[in-house]
Order: C-alpha cells, then structure tokens, then sequence
C-alpha cells in the first residue's frame, strides 16, 4: 500500500479522486466540503489536471458534462442545497451517458439549512437525484479509509457503466480527521481514452455524438438499457457489513456515521447480555436487500433504524424487505444535531427492554 | 483504554490547533484517534469545539456524549458545555476568563489561568499549549517528548524563539497539572 497519514475526510477524498485518476474539477463553495475544492485548487494543478471554481453549481455540473466527454476522469462535490442545483446536470450526466463521480458531503435540510452534519439526502441519493428515473450507484462509505478507497475506484464503475458515481457522506465525515493509508498513483495513459469519448487526442479521427436529448423509439431503448443495468447492479455491486447477526434478536440499521455510533452502541448491549446485530449498508443503492430479506424472523424481533435524520428516511427501503414479519422502529437526531454514544444506546435499550414505539 | 476529550471556547482561542495538536501526537505514539471540529458559520469569533478520541484500540464511534475530558476556554463555552464531562472526569477551565463558580462535585475540576500564564511568557496565543500541558501533567494521555516533537513540526517555519515560547507554556502546564494527577 501507498502512505499512512492523519487526514481530514474532505481532503482524503480529494487526494484519492487524484490518485484514482481525476484530472478535472469544477464545483462553487458550500460548507461543509469546501476542502475538496480547496484542497483540487492546488493539487490538480500539480498533476496537470484542471480545476475550476464555476460561477454556479448549474454551471460547475455542466463543466463536468464537458470534461466527461472528452473522455477526462472529472468530479464535482457539494453539500446537500448544492446537489439539488446539480440535479438537472447529473440527469443530463446520466442521459448522455457520461461518467463521472459526484460527491454530497451533505448537512441539515431542507431547504439552505444548517451547516451542520446530517443524513437527510438519501431519499434524493437513491430515488431522484434529477428527473427522469435514473439511478447512479450510490457510495455510502463510515471511515476515512472506506472513502478513500471508494473513490479512488470510483471511475472504474463509473466508465464500466457509462453513468455517474455518487458518494454520500455526512459533514461529519468530511470533516473528521482519522489515519488513513493513502493508495498509490494510477497511471492513466493517454491511449486509455474510452471508445466513444470525444476527444481527438492521440490522432483519434472518430468523432462521436454524446447528446442528453433522444426522440422515440430510441429513448425506449435507452430507458431499457438502464433498467437492465440497475438489475445487474443487485446482483453483483451490493456492500453491505453484516455484525453479530447469527444469534440477533434485534437487528440495528444504519449508514455512514450513525452506523459507527450504532456499532458501539451493539457492542456495549452485547457486553451486557442482549443479542444485538447490526446491517450496515455501504452501498444504499443497490440497496443490501437480501441481508434484510433472509433474516430469519422467527428469531428476530424487530428492527431499529437508527439515521442521523428525522423522520427515518432508509425505513421505507426496510419495510418493503421486512414486509410486516417484525416491527420496526427508528431513532434519530437531524438538523445538525449529532447522534450521539449515550443516545443512541438508550433508545436502543428501550426497545429491546419493551416500551419504544 | 478509550480516552475523549472536548475542547471548547470561541474562534482564534487555538481549540482547532490544540485538539489537532494531541490528536497527531497520539498517532505518533502508535496510538488510534480521531478529531473531529464543529463550528459555527461565522468567519471569526464565534463558538468552537472540537473532540478528540485516543484509544488503543481502533476507534468506532468518534461520538462521545459525554466525555472524559472536558477543557473550557470562556464563558459561553462552559454554560454550553459545562455538564458534557462524565462523573469521575476531568474539567479544566481558563480561570482567566472564566469566573463563575463551579457548580459540579463529581469532577475532578482544574482551573488555571491559562492566558495569564501565556502572556506572562509572552504570547496569549500560547494559552492552548498551556492546557495541553495541564492534560498531560494530570493525565499521562501522551508523552511530553513526542509532544514537543508535535509542536517542532508545527512551528518549523517560525522563528525559533516561537517555539521556545510553546515549550515553555507546555512545561508550566505540565507543571499545574501533575498537582491533580
């Protein structure tokens, strides 16, 4: 492996993307992620890559489209308000087929909300991250290290399907410092170019035609293509950390940050004599349907959601994997206000001790 | 052994840098930790906090409710922060801005003046590595050498009398704080 060093998530993510092979950002300010941007501002530069502080993110996002298309590694990052003006550029990233990774270090909401840690955009993460029903692959990563590690292969998927990445982190993440080991440089050559990219580096003389818009029927097709991919993504591209499941009578769900305050919670009520487990999605689309699933329900007695947002947003995605065998109950902090250790281990007590709704 | 640590005051008090500073230092001895900042949207001033988890062990939760080690740099910090130190721990405030009496018995509670110490020594600035002396004087969290080893990478660009300065504040620290080891 490459290098250990204490590293701020923002920063990590920034150096992997570079590592992974970006050679292109563009993104506009906004806590709190303004590391990756600051941190690209001087590191692609080094690495003959660009970086461009856009005008807007509707701008920023439509940069990306362009590099995208060129066949160059590109990436934009934003926070939760950001990503919402990003969604007409991402729909157009996904309809002309582009890849690219995008990043929301997202906070409270809705609307401008607060500039504090939150978990309330996965319903836009893995239902609607524009118009038009498509679906990106969507990271979910709990450390500095997993993150790293996700984006730096980010582009692998990204080009593999001709679709944008997404990567969900809360501000917590982003702006937790922890050890992380870096991974080496990938060394992309120049005659790496995908096929059908539009650049005519190198002497290629193919020009190609990338366009979001189609008429009928081959948008049909199009839309076709998708669905199958999606489907081929449950099959082969589902994370998920399955923790003390064999024996659980509870089960805890939960992502990102809340799922390492939800751990130590499981830990400390095993310790104690409860049989605990946790499911710990890591991609939440596709969603670890079949951990949920294949429970075995004659055991387990219900299911705590435990997210750093309020209401639950992940709890329809388990209710419909559940399917009324165990009640299911969620806890959560939002607005900016953490999920904390005693917190989060008191309302999983009361459930398990009866009481909690 | 799990280990957490708030530090909270307002901006420029250097809670980032001191938090930052024992978290590298833990690394540095082979020790797990993680620093995790929050703040508010103001570009000065304005509340900071910051916490620090040391442990031997990998860290999963890097989200204390209550810490161990609680350290309060002004007022407005302590009436936020003040009951956020689990019984047994340890409260250390800057008794030179902090002149309300403390209320809780089941905490070991150090107060000092730790911007007057600073700028006796020269510098305010310095009041944090002042508290990070009494830490280590009172706890044995990290060592005073890797620590001071911390503090040359830091100030490697400054003139040395700067970090002559930070040493200084360290030892009277860690001189107060090995009073309530």
């Amino acid at each position: 492996m490459g290098e250990k060093r204490f590293m701020k998530g923002n920063e990590a993510i920034a150096e992997a993307a570079v590592r992974g092979g970006c050679r292109f950002f563009a993104g506009y300010p906004i806590t709190p992620q303004n590391e990756i941007p600051e941190y690209l501002s001087w590191r692609l530069p080094e690495v003959g890559g660009d970086f461009v502080q856009g005008e807007s993110e509707v701008a920023s996002i439509n940069m990306v489209y362009g590099a995208a298309a060129m066949g160059t590694r590109a990436m934009t990052s934003s926070s939760s308000p950001g990503i919402s003006l990003k969604a007409e550029g991402i729909s157009y990233l996904a309809a002309a087929m582009l890849p690219a990774l995008i990043v929301n270090v997202s906070r409270g909401g809705p609307g401008l909300g607060s500039i504090q840690p939150a978990q309330s955009d996965y319903l836009q993460a893995t239902k609607a991250l524009g118009h038009g029903g498509f679906h990106t692959l969507v990271f979910a990563p709990n450390t500095v290290q997993e993150a790293v590690d996700i984006v730096y292969e980010s582009w692998e998927y990204a080009e593999r399907d001709r679709n944008p990445v997404f990567v969900l982190i809360d501000g917590c993440l982003g702006n937790i410092m922890e050890e992380v080991d870096l991974p080496e440089m990938k060394e992309i050559k120049p005659e790496d170019l995908p096929e059908w990219c539009l650049s005519r580096r190198n002497g290629r003389d193919w020009q190609g035609n990338i366009t979001p818009i189609y008429t009928e029927p081959i948008l049909e097709g199009l839309n076709m293509m998708a669905g199958e991919m999606y489907k081929q993504w449950e099959e082969e591209d589902v994370r998920v950390e399955e923790f003390m499941l064999d024996d659980a009578e509870y089960v805890v769900i939960a992502y990102g940050m809340a799922s390492r305050v939800a751990k130590e919670a499981v830990i400390k009520l095993r310790e104690e004599g409860h049989k605990l487990g946790l499911i710990r999605p890591i991609t939440l689309y596709p969603f670890p349907k079949n951990s949920i699933r294949n429970l075995d329900y004659s055991r387990v007695k219900g299911i705590i959601d435990i997210e750093m947002t309020i209401p639950a947003q992940m709890r329809d995605d388990i209710e419909l994997q559940v399917m009324g065998r165990c009640p299911v109950y969620e806890y959560g902090r939002s607005g900016g206000c953490l999920l904390d250790d005693d917190g989060v281990y008191e309302a999983i007590k009361e459930v398990i001790t009866g009481g909690a709704e | 052994m799990k280990e957490s640590f708030v530090f909270s005051g307002s901006g420029g008090q250097g809670i980032m840098s001191a938090g930052i500073t024992l978290a590298h230092t833990a690394i540095d001895m082979n020790k797990h930790a993680t620093y995790l900042p929050e703040y508010g949207p103001e570009q000065r001033g304005g509340s900071a906090k910051c916490t620090v988890v040391i442990s031997g062990d990998k860290i999963i939760s890097p989200l204390p409710k209550q810490c161990d080690n609680l350290i309060v740099m002004n007022e407005q910090a302590y009436a936020k922060f003040g009951e956020d130190v689990r019984k047994g721990g340890i409260l250390l405030l800057n008794s030179s801005r902090i002149k309300e009496e403390v209320k809780r018995d089941d905490v070991t509670v150090i107060a000092a003046p730790v911007d007057d110490i600073a700028l006796e020594l020269g510098n305010v600035k310095a009041a944090n590595i002042v508290l990070l002396g009494i830490l280590i004087g009172a706890t044995d969290i990290v060592s005073r050498e890797v620590l001071v080893l911390s503090l040359e990478e830091k100030f490697k660009s400054k003139k040395p009398e700067i970090l002559d300065m930070n040493i200084k504040a360290l030892d009277r620290g860690i001189e107060i704080g090995k009073k309530y080891k």
